[in-house]
């Protein structure tokens, strides 16, 4: 089998169809389980009593923004190095979503600090770069609609998003680099989690529904822009330009 | 199992108020996909028999 057969937006378009439900079905059951896992079975916590239970979607939604942004970066890295068209196609349809969660944990951060700390907002060291983070994907996906030739458009996003690759780090290292008011990682890769289990289950089914939603959502989206895409060049074709 | 207590000990409002902004952010990219597949499968409709010949036409005239 010739796997860069699906390299090509025509031909991927049908593999990207039929690869939707199994991404969407299971994202739907975890997050219903994942739900059911953080208000029905995880106990209050004896810091910080039920407010914590915010963790749920605003730990997955924060990772899904940093790992999309990577990956965005990745796709339109590869699409400007290599001539893929695809591959910048990809880009651009992660960027919508990855923007989306980025919102959602900024939000959800503001909702659990307020009762927390005492403030909805500050700038903190981990906000303010979470904070760029959505101003690099607005910056991505407003340059990329702001210029009409889709693969100059591609090549412009993709300057962008590669530069932006250094605040993801700076995010993720920021609390141990910084005395900031946000709170250390409550989970990392090399020591033991400093929550319950049932608590740290809840927050990997969440995050494993965010990955699975993710790549629903890209995939649709991407359909989407393969078959605009060819509208455009095929109606370029009629008029001879 | 127990079921949780809807006030979350006086922490409701940020709560269930986070949870209420993600599902409203969910729903909004899964409507807006939705309506940009629908308004794709349009176009393709419409293009087949009239849109494109109108535009060829157009161009012509402006550039003769």
């Amino acid at each position: 089998m010739n796997i860069y057969k699906y390299a090509s937006p025509a031909s991927f378009y049908p593999v990207a169809g039929k690869l939707i439900p199994w991404f969407a079905i299971p994202a739907a059951l975890l997050f219903a389980t994942g739900f059911f896992i953080g208000f029905f079975i995880a106990p209050t916590d004896f810091q910080q009593g039920d407010a914590y239970r915010i963790i749920f979607i605003h730990v997955p939604a924060a990772w899904m923004g940093m790992l999309l942004y990577m990956l965005m970066a990745f796709y339109a890295g590869i699409g400007w190095a290599f001539n893929a068209r695809l591959s910048s196609m990809m880009a651009s349809s992660i960027a919508i979503t990855g923007a989306m969660f980025t919102a959602i944990s900024l939000i959800t951060g503001a909702l659990w600090g307020k009762p927390t700390w005492g403030t909805w907002w500050v700038w903190d060291a981990r906000m303010t770069s979470t904070l760029i983070l959505l101003f690099l994907y607005i910056g991505f996906i407003s340059l990329q609609a702001a210029i009409d030739d889709p693969r100059r458009a591609d090549r412009a996003g993709a300057v962008l998003a590669l530069v932006g690759v250094i605040n993801v780090p700076i995010i993720y290292f920021s609390v141990q680099w910084w005395n900031t008011l946000h709170q250390g990682a409550t989970i990392r890769l090399l020591q033991k989690p400093t929550i319950r289990g049932s608590m740290l289950a809840a927050l990997l089914i969440m995050l494993a529904a965010c990955w699975l939603y993710s790549v629903a959502a890209v995939l649709i989206r991407l359909r989407c822009i393969i078959l605009e895409r060819e509208q455009n060049a095929s109606r370029f074709a009629e008029v001879g330009v | 199992m127990n079921w949780p207590d809807l006030s979350m000990g006086g922490y409701g409002f940020y709560v269930w108020g986070s949870y209420l902004v993600s599902l409203i952010a969910i729903v909004w990219e899964v409507v807006s996909l939705r309506q940009r597949k629908k308004a794709l499968t349009q176009q393709q409709q419409s293009s087949k028999s009239v849109s494109a010949p109108v535009l060829r036409g157009s161009i012509n005239e402006t550039t003769s």
